[in-house]
Formats: structure tokens, C-alpha cells, sequence
């Protein structure tokens, strides 16, 4: 692997600021790596290579000249295929969406445009970030870089295998139930979504809105708060968008005093992790973590929060309410594909739906109607809103005794394809979603058989900058090598 | 859930479903139902429902009309199924 590929975002930024290294090189190595490697992973469904080029070489020109360097200048970045690009294409990975071009830019992609980041290409993802393996996609099969035979997780799988095998240093991902940190934790990799409202989703395929946030993947910490840094702030278009002061969260990133930090925080373990079958090899582990941070001085205790036991009922129910309002959307009215069998027009909403959408989506789509039915609201979607504010409650009681809450990233390490994961794999991931907590995972070893395995700290709410701070005093101490690279 | 809770709740979505796929359907989904069942053994009687965690409250903005480059109009427009002049164009509304 070419060592230009090695080199962490954030010193890659100082290097091509400097002009150490130029963007061009840096672009065609990841271009060559990703030609090379794509047809063995399936990370990316598109690949830009022209543009990227052209826009290196600009780069490359604007720092000989001595102007001033942008925030993410002429570095390489994936996006995942359900944030819009103007111009570009963007399927959210379905056959409905096949042929839409985005006629705008989101929030998102308009800040890095102005931090003159590249985006390289389009990362695979289950279609319309419905699933927890890539396998959804319409369009490609995504594998594990550790092991091509198992599942990269998902939904943002394309854009964990591209961090993962060195096809780019960072990339998006969007994050409803886990879908960034539980691919990130099966293929190795930083995954981070940030607090509720800190990140606009202006222009990102909406799944269930009132979870979803657009999240990072690095291979280190620094990595993630170096992007994410660009992102936060308050958008009119997007209005849950908190007004947050604008901060460089690489700067409280400093590995003495982050691990000097730990002389003073409290983490807290549910005790309900004890209650889910869990594999040997992540509890060891997580006992290790555990041990590493107690040695450096970290307080840990112990934490009730009963109501975790209806996480991924309360995730279902509020989900499939959420997405049987979004996807209404996709009416092939307007944009998208159109069913051309249709005789009046309730037929060809129906038949354009029916031939465009994949199984899963129609299955949660369904059932959200069920549960939003006049009959059913009060019993089923009501009464999952009210139990959201016990777990919401328990969880804030739990914070006045802890700062973060920690626990293995997943319950089980990646399975192979066509296996499927526990209901409880996740789970402590989700609860940052029902809680509109910030969390990151941050590897933390490998089993036996060479797979990754990771931690997950959630922190209390807008405490980003401090869950940035532990994990990355976390991956200090990790057993994970972040340079090393799965072979492909 | 009945085939004919199914059938009710597929024409409200607007999704087809072949006779051949019912079954499927029917099976996925009312395994799903147990996730509303152990929600209901909560007694949350005095908790009110949380729609969204943020604080915010009525984010107001003016009611002004942004106006819209020609080309982004052309672009929507271009991405239209079918479509006349600067008219989205699908099957008659109303019946004969």
C-alpha cells in the first residue's frame, strides 16, 4: 500500500497546506488504490476521478501561489449516495432514484465545498439507509476488508470499507440506528454521530427524522473532529438545528491532557449489558477496556437504566412510523422512477412504489402505516413515544452520576454474509438515537481471527467536544493499531 | 394482522402487493407486532410522548419567497418522469 495512504487526515491537511505533499498525489494514490480495491469490497458505487483531479491540481496551484489554505484543502473525501451533491447523481442506493440528478447542494456538502474538500466518490449503503448490512443496496454487495466473506455492517457500509482499506482518509455517513458507529466498529474504523440538532441534514434522504444525523468515519479520533468541526451550525433549512457557537474541536484534542482527563471522569456501565448474550471474545475485550481505564484513573460505576430491555421495540415502532411519512414522499409524480403499467393515478403510485422499492423498505413502510392508523396511534405509536421519555428520563438521572456511558460498540463481532445479527447487537447504539445523544465508537482490538472489535462512549447532550476528547485519550490506550491496514 | 388489514393498510401506503407476496408480508409483520406488545406492559400513564429531543421551540422565519436560479427550476423540472412545458404531467385526477 502506497504510505501517502497512510498518512492521518489531520496531518494530511498540514502536509498539503505546507506543501509537503501535493493534493494530486495524495488524489491519484487514492484513486489507484480505489480502482484496485473497489471490485473486491464494493465500497464505492461512483468514482469521480476527472473532477477530483481537476480539483486537486486547482488546489495544488492555489498553494504555489501562497493563498491562503482552506480548512480541508484538496483532500479526498467519500460521501455517502444519500447526501446531495449539486449536479450529481444520488440514488440513497434504490432502484427509485436510479436516474435523479440533485438540483442543489446540502448544507453539509456546501461547507466542505467552501473548506475546498474533494469529493471523491459515492459510497454503497442499504437502500435508503434501511438495514444494518449493506445488503439492502439495489445496486452492489459491500464486503468486510478483514474478511471479504463477512458483512461490513451497515447502512453507511461503503463509507466504513472505504476508510477501513485506506480508499480515503474520511468520509460521511448518515446515522438513524447505529448506521454510522456499527459499521465503523465491524470494519475498524472512527465512527461519530454528534448530539441531535449540532449537524444539518438539509439535503440528506430523510429515514426517520427525528433520529437521523449525518455522522464521520476516520481512522483516528482527530480525524472525525477535524470534519466535524466543519459541519456543525445552525442551518434556517434545517430547523432542529441548535444555535451553537462555531468551534475547531481539534483543538481540544491533545493526548496528554486528554489521558490526564481521565483522572477526573466518571464512566458508567449499564448494568442491563450483563442481561444480552454477548460474544467471549468482545466481553474479554471490553473488560480490558475497562481495566485500562480504571488504571489510568477513571472512576467506573455502575448504572440502572431499566428501560433499556424496550430499545429496539421503541426504535421499531418510532422508526417505521417515521420512514411510512418520509418515503411518502416517493410518489413518481415529480422525480424518480415511474411504473409504466399504471391505468389512473392511485395505480401509479402504487405500481411505481411497488416496482421501485426493495423489500425492507415496503415491510417498515407498511408496518409505520399500521402503527400511524387512526385505530392503532394511541396504543402503538403514542404509547412508543411516552415509554421514549422514560428511557430519556433514565438515562438523564444516570448522567448526574456519570459523563459518558460506555459499553462494547456491538454484542456480536461481524457475521458472514447471509447470517443475521442479534436484535440486541446494537442496542447500546440505538439508545443515542432515541436520546438524541452524541457517541462515538473507537476500535478497540481484534479477535482471534483478525476481526475488529470496538467501544461506544455516548456523552450527555452538546458534550461533544469531551467525547472527542475521551475517545481519543481512549485511543491512546486501545489495543487496536490504527496503522495497520487489512490486505487486499 | 389480518389479509385484509393488509390489504387496507397497503392501498393507504399506495404500495401494490401481489397475491404471491401476501403471505411474506403478512408473516414479517406480525412478528413485528410483539415489538407493540411489550410496549404496552409500561405503565406510563402520567409521561408525556417525546416527538423530538430537542428544546427548541416555534423556530419562526419571515414568510418570504426565496427566489429560485432558472437553472435549478430546469433541472427539477428535467428530472420530471413526464412532463409539458413547465408542467409535471400524470394520470387524470378525477374520474369520468
Amino acid at each position: 500500500m502506497d504510505e501517502i495512504l497512510k498518512v492521518k487526515a489531520d496531518d494530511l491537511c498540514k502536509k498539503i497546506c505546507s506543501g509537503e505533499i501535493k493534493s494530486l498525489d495524495v488524489v491519484k494514490a487514492y484513486v489507484a488504490r480505489i480502482k484496485r480495491t473497489n471490485s473486491k469490497v464494493g465500497a464505492f458505487l461512483k468514482l469521480n476521478e476527472k473532477k477530483s483531479l481537476e480539483q486537486a491540481a486547482c488546489s495544488d496551484r492555489k498553494i504555489e501561489s501562497g493563498e491562503k489554505c482552506d480548512f480541508l484543502e484538496g483532500i479526498p473525501i467519500g460521501i455517502k449516495d444519500n447526501i446531495m451533491i449539486k449536479g450529481e447523481s444520488m440514488t440513497s442506493a434504490s432502484k427509485y432514484l436510479e436516474n435523479y440528478v440533485s438540483p442543489y447542494d446540502a448544507t453539509v456538502i456546501e461547507k466542505l465545498k467552501s473548506a475546498s474538500a474533494i469529493f471523491i466518490g459515492r459510497t454503497n449503503m442499504d437502500e435508503f439507509a434501511m438495514g444494518g448490512s449493506t445488503e439492502t443496496s439495489a445496486y452492489l454487495k459491500t464486503a468486510n476488508p478483514w474478511n471479504v466473506e463477512y458483512i461490513a455492517g451497515g447502512s453507511s457500509g461503503g463509507s466504513a470499507v472505504a476508510v477501513s482499506a485506506g480508499m480515503v482518509p474520511f468520509a460521511l455517513g448518515s446515522d438513524t440506528g447505529g448506521s454510522v458507529r456499527q459499521p465503523a466498529s465491524f470494519c475498524g474504523v472512527v465512527g461519530y454521530k454528534p448530539s441531535y440538532g449540532l449537524i444539518s441534514r438539509y439535503g440528506v434522504c430523510a429515514l426517520a427524522s427525528s433520529f437521523d444525523q449525518i455522522g464521520t468515519f476516520s481512522k483516528d479520533v482527530r480525524g472525525s473532529a477535524l470534519l466535524a468541526s466543519v459541519m456543525i451550525g445552525k442551518d434556517y433549512r434545517d430547523s432542529v438545528c441548535e444555535p451553537i457557537e462555531q468551534i475547531n474541536y481539534v483543538n481540544y484534542i491533545d493526548d496528554d491532557s486528554n489521558l490526564k482527563m481521565l483522572k477526573n471522569v466518571k464512566i458508567g456501565i449499564p448494568k442491563q449489558l450483563f442481561n444480552y448474550r454477548m460474544d467471549t471474545e468482545i466481553s474479554e475485550n471490553f473488560n480490558k477496556a475497562v481495566n485500562k481505564l480504571r488504571f489510568l484513573g477513571a472512576e467506573i460505576i455502575e448504572i440502572d437504566i431499566p428501560s433499556y430491555k424496550y430499545v429496539p421495540a421503541l426504535y421499531k415502532v418510532i422508526m417505521c412510523a417515521e420512514v411510512s411519512a418520509n418515503i411518502a414522499t416517493f410518489d413518481g409524480l415529480r422525480y424518480g422512477y415511474r411504473s409504466q403499467n399504471a391505468k389512473n393515478l392511485n395505480d401509479e403510485y402504487a405500481k411505481s412504489r411497488a416496482e421501485s422499492l426493495g423489500y425492507e423498505v415496503k415491510k417498515r413502510i407498511l408496518f409505520g402505516t399500521y402503527v400511524l392508523g387512526a385505530k392503532n396511534y394511541h396504543r402503538c405509536y403514542n404509547q412508543a413515544l411516552k415509554v421514549r421519555t422514560l428511557l430519556i428520563n433514565q438515562i438523564t438521572d444516570a448522567y448526574r452520576k456519570c459523563d459518558f456511558i460506555f459499553s462494547p460498540a456491538t454484542l456480536q463481532v461481524s457475521v458472514k454474509f447471509g447470517e443475521t445479527l442479534l436484535e440486541e447487537c446494537d442496542i447500546f447504539l440505538i439508545v443515542a438515537n432515541l436520546t438524541g445523544l452524541p457517541g462515538i465508537t473507537v476500535p478497540s482490538g481484534f479477535t482471534n481471527s483478525d476481526m475488529p472489535v470496538g467501544v461506544h462512549f455516548m456523552g450527555s447532550r452538546f458534550s461533544d467536544v469531551k467525547l472527542f476528547q475521551i475517545a481519543n485519550a481512549f485511543e491512546k490506550i486501545s489495543d487496536f493499531d490504527v496503522n495497520k491496514y487489512p490486505e487486499l | 394482522m389480518l389479509i385484509e388489514e393488509l390489504e387496507t393498510i397497503a392501498f393507504l401506503a399506495r404500495i401494490e402487493i401481489k397475491e404471491n407476496e401476501k403471505e411474506k408480508y403478512l408473516k414479517d409483520i406480525n412478528k413485528m407486532f410483539d415489538y407493540i406488545e411489550i410496549l404496552q406492559e409500561v405503565d406510563i400513564a402520567d409521561l408525556k410522548p417525546t416527538t423530538h429531543v430537542t428544546e427548541l421551540r416555534n423556530v419562526w422565519r419571515e414568510d418570504v419567497v426565496r427566489s429560485c436560479p432558472k437553472e435549478i427550476i430546469d433541472m427539477m423540472l428535467n428530472s420530471s418522469p413526464d412532463r409539458e412545458k413547465t408542467f409535471y404531467k400524470i394520470k387524470k385526477v378525477m374520474s369520468d
